[in-house]
């Protein structure tokens, strides 16, 4: 995986600094100013903003053909958090997908799927009855799911499918689920259009193999199988909405597939180490030579070394990878797997936390060998999605705190420009060195002790009464153990926000009864700080 | 006391015309003063410098404004009018006479303009406009335009507002009147007077036609950049350098030590080589009068003419670089008084500096590289929208600059694009990158940038990035060699423009 930060398109709604108006001289203009020019240079498309599909959400089922016992129309009823108002529990959404009875009696589907569910219901052909399913495990980073049936016969009559291999391109397979347009099980049948690494939009931070097919894929696919002459060859879970594009859809491929199921038997998913590097292709002829390479098209240059990560330490920026476990990289970072030419990064892609990957690399024009035992950096879950997990956050005198995160930004649609940069480069730039948890004032429940405080919102915390605040804990604790005044200072060039500690204590039970609010604060679900989250469910 | 004088005028003067309007009008001109107006047309035409390929401009453009004429033979109009300008002729509103004219002094930041015909007699029998230096909410001015016959058309409006405002540039604010006014499409519209009883009282600054509001530079404004004008050296409008906050908080004011019911503003940053930074004022310090002007607690002082007004009036239409102002601040609750020297802050005392007219951008071409000096024209390049769609790292570093390079003395060289050739295979796809080293030697300027170039390591030629990938190397015979080709395939005149 290569991890990628998103550049949300974010919508302008409260925005503090940009004044609205540009209004024109007199009107209208004579003349337009800048003649019928576009601005920006002339290329195809500004970088960084790539149209991103839409996970294919879900609808009814009933079955029919070869898969009818094998395929299963899940209903999840789910409740997504509020970050807004994050002591509440949240909205509460019902949806339809596929799933499929694989291997040791459990069932196959998309993480987004059965995501924040609370309870989930399947059903088959044949059956009037609904049967309450619990997950076993998740893989919110690469949108699969495993869930089971506990009703003891249920699994007797069904029959697991297998998998098979990458299909070739331009082969004919067949989607299998329960989208739009009718009750029953439908089938559509498409080809192979692509096979490459895609943004996996359920984590929206992800980046793996994803095989793209012109089967008509439409909401109610999701989780279902794809076929190709009696085996899975891949799980249905994105597409492009239908103005966007048509035919263009992608499913889960089997060396995924087949990843996950070998990262879950030991009993938990332990998710995709990365590298945490980020690396340039070397094809400039007088680079090269610069670098002391022959001109063998081989080699790619590491950019950035993430301190967080497993490379630290061990590659430097200006380090030239030659190999990775003894397969050459090419000068356009391709190496070749099992006859096929394939992103360097897969090598990667199919290993375990806790094992290992040797580069050979050339070093100050020297070559050398270094070995790294891979993990997942725990600074990028912030710009991912999250689930299954509450947000935390502490309410002080009104005031709500919050560390920055993808869902955080969503919920707020916030257009503050140093707000975005933080999130965008937190780890290029190391921010997350200074601040594991970067602490928006993201909103203010209004009460007289908090009159005159609305100009702070959106400000991040730098320090309190002199010592710096790097996490919500951290935050926290300044609150629970402050003297009689707070001097909070903010990033950037505004004012201290200062605060008396009495009259902050005297507000608590109006400012709870007013807004309704049971908890003032959660730390509890575990930090983006700490190790990676274990996302499984039992 | 004003306002009574006015209305009696007003009657006096429709008794005199024989007009039948009863309620005080600022329309007073009669058909014999409409043939010698103090308008002339201003026809503009223009190039911008195309900051994405620096060596050449853009196509022309061209506008069309009505000039008011003063005395000493000049025309003022706004400095977006003539800004990148080629050409500036004026007309004769009545006769259609034409003449050349040059920017005599220019203002961007205050957005005024002084011109001046080419042919010394051009404006003889055109009785100048005086200013009208008294107008305040509720007065009406009528806003001047001409038919295709060259009659006037006054639309009259009404002030709604008089209170500072960012002017386009977006240096600090400046005072502005807020005009409600229902104007009518004419030529020559980009920008015309306001007057009041046929004195000028301000220039149309925008105009938003869904809301009728139009905003003007104001009469006090329009005098301070006169006088400045008639000196040898303009020096335009002074600054303190220091920012602020409302000290509306209790909070907060206990926190600073305010004693007394003297409220005044919470200086929040204070900036380096600034007048406020040379007389010693602090973050943390309560500004509560300057001079006689006392401070409220949202930065307001009442003027004589405008009532509460943001305090920085005072240090802009009313002060004069080079003016010495007493500041009465607390500092940890104790009264103490600090003298600013106030200075203009010129454009290029930026690292990214705010605007860049009539003056060719900075470029250095090297191989198919394309280096250039961030700036906020440059960030303009995107549109109206250029805050959201520039770059956003680059619109980070612009606005943020005093916080990232309190040290001024210096600019961000950007790698902006690059041109496909033979020595840059590969880098075709970097834009925007910020430039850190070339071959070892920091770079804080294009200068900078020329002369490292000129110490290539082994024949090669290395430039760091702040951003990946990083560390980019050129051949140095190699670019040497196919810089004419490049200029060829390009049609880049020359590869680098430093002055």
């Amino acid at each position: 995986m290569k991890p990628v930060f998103v550049t949300i398109s974010v919508v302008l709604l409260l925005s503090p600094i940009l004044e609205g108006q540009q209004s024109t001289p007199a009107l209208p203009p004579v003349e337009p100013q800048v003649p019928g020019e576009q601005p920006g240079p002339s290329r195809s498309s500004p970088p960084g903003q790539a149209i991103v599909p839409v996970p294919v959400p879900i609808a009814p089922p009933k079955p029919n053909g070869p898969v009818q016992k094998s395929l299963v129309r899940i209903t999840a009823t789910s409740v997504e958090p509020d970050y807004r108002a994050p002591w509440n529990a949240g909205a509460l959404q019902r949806g339809v997908g596929a799933g499929f009875v694989v291997s040791g009696n459990r069932i196959m589907t998309n993480a987004h799927v059965v995501a924040n569910s609370r309870y989930v219901t399947v059903e088959r052909d044949g059956d009037p009855n609904k049967y309450p399913a619990t997950v076993q495990f998740i893989a919110n980073d690469c949108d699969l799911a495993l869930i089971t049936v506990s009703a003891p016969d249920f699994f007797k009559n069904m029959i697991p499918l297998k998998f098979g291999g990458i299909p070739t391109l331009e082969s004919t397979v067949s989607a299998y689920g329960y989208p739009i347009g009718g009750e029953r099980m439908s089938v559509t049948t498409g080809i192979v259009s692509r096979i490459d690494f895609q943004l996996y939009t359920h984590s929206s931070v992800d980046q793996h193999l994803a095989i793209q097919i012109s089967a008509q894929i439409n909401p109610g696919n999701s989780g279902g199988p794809v076929m190709q002459d009696g085996k899975v060859v891949g799980v249905a879970f994105q597409g492009y909405s239908g103005d966007v594009a048509q035919g263009v859809a992608y499913m889960i491929p089997t060396p995924v597939i087949n990843r996950f199921l070998k990262d879950i038997s030991n009993g938990h998913y332990d998710e995709y180490p990365d590298l945490a590097i980020t690396y340039a292709k070397l094809q400039n002829p007088a680079q090269r030579k610069f670098l002391g390479l022959k001109d063998d098209d081989r080699g790619v240059l590491v950019s950035s070394v993430v301190a967080a990560g497993p490379s630290d330490g061990i590659l430097r920026s200006g380090d030239v990878l030659l190999a990775v476990d003894g397969h050459p990289i090419a000068s356009d970072a391709s190496v070749e797997l099992e006859g096929e030419r394939a992103q360097f990064e897969e090598v990667v892609e199919r290993k375990f936390k806790g094992d290992s990957v040797k580069f050979d690399i050339l070093r100050d024009k020297q070559p050398t060998k270094v070995t790294i035992n891979l993990y997942k950096p725990w600074p990028y879950s912030i710009q991912g999605h999250s689930y299954d997990v509450r947000p935390r956050y502490v309410l002080y005198g009104g005031l709500l705190f919050q560390p920055l995160s993808l869902d955080m930004l969503e919920a707020y649609r916030s257009s503050d420009l140093r707000l975005r940069h933080f999130f965008e480069y937190f780890i290029l730039e190391q921010i997350y060195l200074q601040h594991p948890d970067v602490i928006v004032l993201a909103n203010i429940l209004p009460d007289p002790i908090n009159s005159y405080l609305a100009p702070y919102r959106g400000a991040i915390v730098d320090e309190i009464n002199g010592k710096k605040i790097r996490t919500l804990d951290e935050l926290a604790k300044a609150f629970a153990e402050a003297p009689e005044r707070l001097v909070i200072r903010m990033i950037g060039d505004g004012p201290p926000l200062v605060l008396d500690r009495n009259k902050i204590q005297s507000a608590r039970e109006r400012i709870k009864t007013r807004y309704n609010v049971a908890k003032e604060q959660n730390l509890e679900e575990r930090p983006a700080s700490d190790a990676p989250k274990q996302a499984n469910k039992t | 006391m004003l306002r009574h004088s006015f209305i009696t005028f007003g009657i006096i003067l429709v008794g005199v015309s024989g007009t039948l309007a009863k309620k005080e009008s600022a329309i007073a001109p009669t058909a014999a003063k409409q043939k010698q107006l103090a308008l002339v047309r201003v026809n503009v035409t223009g190039q911008s410098y195309d900051y994405f390929r620096p060596w050449q401009k853009k196509a022309p453009f061209s506008k069309r404004a009505l000039g008011a004429v003063l005395s000493k033979g000049r025309v003022l109009v706004t400095a977006d009018l003539v800004a990148n300008q080629n050409y500036v002729e004026l007309e004769r509103a009545e006769s259609g006479e034409k003449t050349a004219a040059n920017v005599q002094v220019i203002d961007y930041e205050a957005n005024l303009a002084l011109l001046e015909p080419t042919e010394k007699t051009f404006l003889n029998g055109i009785t100048p406009l005086e200013i009208s230096p008294d107008t305040v909410v509720g007065d009406r001015l009528a806003a001047w335009q001409l038919e295709p016959s060259g009659a006037l058309l006054a639309t009259e409006g009404l002030v709604t507002t008089v209170q500072m405002m960012p002017y386009p540039i977006d240096i600090g604010e400046f005072l502005t009147y807020r005009v409600s006014i229902p104007m009518q499409y004419r030529e020559n519209s980009y920008t015309v007077p306001l007057v009041k009883n046929n004195k000028l009282a301000g220039l149309l600054l925008r105009y938003d036609s869904r809301s009728q509001l139009l905003d003007a530079i104001p009469a006090p404004v329009i005098t301070h950049f006169l006088k400045e004008a008639e000196s040898q050296n303009y020096r335009g409008f002074p600054s303190a350098g220091f920012s602020f906050f409302s000290t509306r908080d209790p909070q907060l004011r206990e926190f600073a030590g305010e004693t007394g019911k003297n409220a005044g503003v919470y200086v929040t940053n204070v900036e380096a080589g600034t007048p406020a930074m040379k007389a010693g004022l602090q973050v943390g310090d309560v500004v509560t009068a300057i001079g006689n002007n006392e401070i409220d607690q949202n930065g307001n002082y009442v003027d004589r003419l405008f009532g509460k007004i943001e305090f920085t009036n005072l240090l802009t239409a009313h002060a004069y670089a080079g003016d010495v102002v007493p500041l009465h601040i607390q500092r940890n609750g104790k009264p103490m008084q600090v003298n600013l020297t106030l200075e203009h802050r010129d454009a290029k005392d930026y690292v990214s500096p705010p605007y860049n007219l009539d003056q060719p951008p900075r470029y250095y071409v090297l191989g198919g590289l394309i280096f250039q000096e961030l700036s906020r024209q440059y960030l303009k390049e995107w549109g109206p929208n250029w805050q959201r769609e520039a770059p956003q790292r680059l619109v980070y570093l612009d606005r943020f600059q005093s916080e990232f390079f309190p040290d001024r003395n210096r600019r961000v060289v950007i790698l902006s694009q690059v041109l496909p050739a033979n020595s840059t295979i590969g880098y075709d796809d970097l834009t925007y990158l910020t430039v850190t080293k070339v071959n070892g030697k920091e770079i804080k300027s294009l200068d900078d940038l020329a002369q490292a170039v000129k110490q290539p390591i082994e024949g090669f030629i290395k430039i760091e990035t702040e951003e990946d990938p990083k560390q980019i190397e050129l051949d140095a015979a190699q670019v040497a060699a196919e810089a004419p080709e490049l200029q060829e395939n390009y049609g880049i005149s020359s590869l680098q423009r430093l002055q």
